[in-house]
C-alpha cells in the first residue's frame, strides 16, 4: 500500500426518522484505502454499509470527522464542489446500472466527460472505455437492447472515462446472473490488476471472495478489517464454466 | 457543461416524448397565434381607420359653426354669427404663405339630377377654388371652377365619379348639361318644379366611401352659386377647412385660425366662441387611442390564452422533472451542478415554447390569410409587424423561463441520493 486515496477519520452520521427516532448509521469509521487495493466493503442490512458507501461517493457528506479523497478534504464542501469531485475522482458502479434508457450506450459513457474534464477527444474516449470491457461493438445500442451484463459493462466504461482515483461499486452483480457476475467480476480484477483502485459493496461472501481485501461492518463501526489470502480469480472460473452449470 | 449539450439533451427528451411536447406546445402555439391574429386586426383596423381619415385630405384644419346649448340665452346680447365666406377670405389672406390652402363649404342637400334621359339623386355641395388642393383630389377630366367662376355665380358643376357613371355611361360628361330640380310644396304635382341648368366642367377622380359613405356619387358647385341660386342661404358657409403646410404646422395653424375668427367675431372669451376649430391630428389621436384599446383589449385575449399555455408549460416541465428523478440522480452522481441541471430543464422549456412561438406566428400569419378571404374584412389591411413578431417570440421564450424556472429549479435542487433511490 503506498499512497492513500481514501483516509477516513472519526466519521460520524446521524439519521433522524420522524421527530423521535434517531439513527446512527455510522459512528466512528476509520478506514484507510490505498491506491490499487481491491476492497470488498461487507455487513448486514442496517449496518451502515450503504451509508459508508454514500459518504465514500462524495454523494453525502459525514455529520463529523474526517474524510480525505485523494489528499482533499472533501469534509465540508459545498453541493456543486462535491459534483466536482464525484465527476473527477469517483467512478460509480451501481446495482440497477442507473444508465439513461434514451442514450445509446456511448452516449452514456460519454456523461460524465460533458459535466467535466477534457472535453476533447470525448468520443474517442468513449470508444476506448467501450472496448476496453469489451462491448466496442455495441457502442449505438440503447440500453434495452443490452443484456444485463452488458449494461453494467457499459455502466463501468461510463465509471472508467474521467480516470477516477477509485471506482465505487454498490452490489454490482447483484442483479445478474452468475455467468454475467463472473465477467464483471473479472474486468473489475483485470482494472484493478491494471492498477486502478475499486470499492465494492456487496452482501455476497462468494463476491467477496473474489477481492484483496474485506471490511466488514456492523453497527455503524468496522467490525473486521482483513485480507483475502488467495482472492478467487473470476476468469478461471469462466473458463471452468461455473455460470454455464447454472 | 456546454450550451450544446444541454441544447442536444433537452432535444432529445422533446423528441422522446413527442405527443406530449407537441400538446404542450399547441398551448403556446394557440396563444402565440391568438396574439399574433388579434393584434394584426387591430392593427388592420387602426390603420383602416386613419386611412379614411386621411382621405378626406391631409393636415386638415376644420372650422365649424358652435352650436351650443346656450346659444338660446344669449338673447339679445352678443348673437352668434355665421361662419361667412369672407372668414375664409380673411384667413386666406392674413395667413398667406403660412397654409397650403383653405376652401369654404355650404351643403345645400339633395337633389334630383337629370341628363340625357337618365335621372338621379344625389347630394350637392356648394365649395371654393381650392376644394381639389385642401382634399387632395384631383380631376379625371376637365378643369375645376375658378374664383372668376364663384364671382359670377357660374352654374357649372364637377361630377364625383359615380354620379357622372350614372347619368352619362361610359360617355364624356365634360361639356354636358345637367338640370337640378327640387319639388317645393306638398301634394303630389301640385307644387312648383324649379329647374336649374348646369354645365359640367369636371369629373372627379374615384376615392372610394368614408364611414359607409359614397364620395364618389355627389357634385360639387361654386360656394355663391350654392348661396345665391340653390339655397338662398346667403352669407352663410357650414365650414372652413384650411390645409396647414405641414403635420407639424397645424397646431400653429389651429391657433392662428383661432385668434383671426375671434377678432373677426369681436368675441373675446375664447370660451364663448361661436365657432369649432378641429386639428385633424386630434381627430387621429383620438381614433388612434380608440383604435388602440380595441388593439390592446384584442392582444390581452391573445395574451390570456398564452398564459394558459404557459401553465401548461409548467404543468408538464413538473411533470417530466418527477419522471426523470432518476436521471437527475444519475446525472448528478457523474458530476453534474446544480447549474448544469438548472440549464438543461430551463432550455427544454424554452426550446418548447420558443419553438411553439415560431409555429404560433405561422398559424396566426395563416389565420390572417384566412381573415382576409372573408369578404367583410377583405379591405381591412391586416398588418403584422415585425414588431408583433419580436415580441411575440420574446414574450413565448420569456413564458419559457418564467414557468420553466421552478420544476428547474426543483429539480437542481434534488438531493444525490434521494434521487437514485427514486423508483
Amino acid at each position: 500500500m503506498n499512497q492513500s486515496v481514501v483516509q477516513l477519520r472519526g466519521i460520524t452520521k446521524t439519521y433522524h426518522i420522524g421527530r423521535d427516532i434517531t439513527v446512527n448509521a455510522l459512528r466512528a469509521v476509520d478506514l484507510d484505502v490505498g491506491a490499487g487495493e481491491f476492497v470488498a466493503i461487507m455487513g448486514p442490512s442496517g449496518s451502515g454499509k450503504s451509508t459508508l458507501m454514500n459518504v465514500l461517493g462524495c454523494l453525502d457528506v459525514a455529520d463529523g470527522g474526517t474524510y480525505l479523497l485523494a489528499g482533499e478534504n472533501v469534509g465540508k464542501l459545498s453541493d456543486d464542489k462535491l459534483a466536482g469531485i464525484r465527476n473527477k475522482h469517483v467512478g460509480f458502479v451501481f446495482q440497477t446500472y442507473n444508465l439513461l434508457s434514451r442514450l445509446n450506450a456511448i452516449e452514456n459513457v460519454e456523461l460524465p466527460l460533458i459535466y467535466g474534464g477534457d472535453r476533447h477527444a470525448r468520443r474517442q474516449r468513449a470508444l476506448a472505455a467501450l472496448e476496453q470491457v469489451g462491448l466496442g461493438d455495441r457502442i449505438h445500442h440503447r440500453p434495452s437492447e443490452l443484456s444485463g451484463g452488458q449494461q453494467q459493462r457499459v455502466a463501468i466504461a461510463r465509471a472508467l472515462l474521467n480516470d477516477p482515483s477509485m471506482i465505487l461499486a454498490d452490489e454490482p452483480t447483484g442483479n445478474l446472473d452468475s455467468r454475467s457476475s463472473a465477467e464483471i467480476l473479472a474486468i473489475f480484477q483485470r482494472l484493478n490488476e491494471a492498477g486502478k483502485t475499486v470499492v465494492m459493496v456487496t452482501h455476497e461472501p462468494d463476491v467477496a471472495a473474489h477481492c484483496k481485501r474485506i471490511v466488514r461492518m456492523r453497527d455503524g463501526l468496522v467490525a473486521r478489517d482483513e485480507l483475502v489470502p488467495h482472492p478467487r480469480r473470476a476468469e478461471d472460473e469462466i473458463a471452468a464454466g461455473i455460470g454455464a452449470a447454472e | 457543461m456546454k450550451l450544446y449539450d444541454s441544447f442536444r439533451s433537452a432535444l432529445q427528451s422533446l423528441v422522446v416524448n413527442k405527443l406530449r411536447s407537441a400538446l404542450t406546445m399547441l398551448g403556446v402555439i394557440i396563444g402565440v397565434a391568438a396574439v399574433i391574429a388579434m393584434v394584426s386586426v387591430g392593427n388592420g383596423a387602426s390603420a383602416s381607420v386613419q386611412a379614411t381619415i386621411l382621405n378626406l385630405g391631409s393636415n386638415l384644419v376644420t372650422v365649424q359653426p358652435q352650436f351650443g346649448n346656450d346659444q338660446g340665452l344669449k338673447g339679445a346680447g352678443a348673437q352668434a354669427q355665421n361662419l361667412t365666406l369672407d372668414d375664409m377670405r380673411s384667413i386666406q389672406n392674413q395667413l398667406g404663405d403660412g397654409i397650403a390652402a383653405a376652401e369654404a363649404e355650404q351643403g345645400t342637400g339633395r337633389w334630383q339630377v337629370t341628363a340625357a334621359g337618365q335621372n338621379w339623386n344625389t347630394q350637392v355641395t356648394g365649395v371654393t377654388e381650392d376644394y381639389p388642393i385642401v382634399r387632395d383630389w384631383k380631376l379625371d377630366s376637365g378643369e375645376f371652377f375658378t374664383t372668376s367662376d364663384l364671382n359670377v355665380n357660374a352654374q357649372v358643376a364637377i361630377l364625383g365619379t359615380t354620379t357622372a357613371q350614372n347619368l352619362f355611361g361610359d360617355a364624356d360628361a365634360v361639356g354636358q348639361t345637367i338640370q337640378l330640380r327640387q319639388v317645393f310644396g306638398g301634394d303630389r304635382g301640385g307644387g312648383r318644379a324649379r329647374i336649374l341648368n348646369f354645365r359640367v366642367v369636371g369629373v372627379l377622380t374615384t376615392k372610394g366611401s368614408t364611414f359607409g359613405f359614397s364620395r364618389d356619387d355627389q357634385i360639387v358647385v361654386p360656394l355663391t352659386t350654392a348661396q345665391h341660386v340653390l339655397t338662398g342661404r346667403l352669407n352663410i358657409v357650414n365650414s372652413i377647412v384650411i390645409k396647414a403646410t405641414s403635420s407639424d404646422t397645424m397646431d400653429a395653424t389651429t391657433s392662428d385660425v383661432n385668434n383671426i375668427l375671434l377678432q373677426r367675431h369681436n368675441i373675446s372669451d375664447p370660451a364663448s366662441a361661436d365657432f369649432t376649430v378641429t386639428n385633424q391630428n386630434d381627430t387621429l389621436a383620438a381614433l388612434s387611442s380608440v383604435t388602440g384599446t380595441f388593439t390592446l383589449l384584442l392582444g390581452a385575449i391573445g395574451g390570456i390564452s398564452l398564459l394558459v399555455g404557459g401553465i401548461g408549460i409548467m404543468n408538464i416541465m413538473l411533470v417530466s422533472v418527477n419522471e426523470r428523478t432518476r436521471e437527475i440522480g444519475i446525472r448528478k452522481a457523474v458530476g453534474a451542478r446544480r447549474g448544469d441541471i438548472l440549464t438543461q430543464f430551463l432550455i427544454e422549456a424554452v426550446a418548447l415554447t420558443g419553438l411553439g412561438g415560431v409555429l404560433g406566428i405561422l398559424l396566426g400569419w395563416a389565420i390572417t390569410e384566412v381573415v382576409h378571404r372573408i369578404p367583410q374584412a377583405a379591405s381591412l389591411p391586416l398588418l403584422i409587424t415585425s414588431g408583433t413578431v419580436i415580441i411575440a417570440v420574446g414574450v413565448s421564450v420569456a413564458i419559457g423561463v418564467v414557468f420553466g424556472l421552478y420544476p428547474a429549479m426543483r429539480a437542481a435542487r434534488l438531493h444525490p441520493i434521494e434521487a437514485l433511490r427514486y423508483e
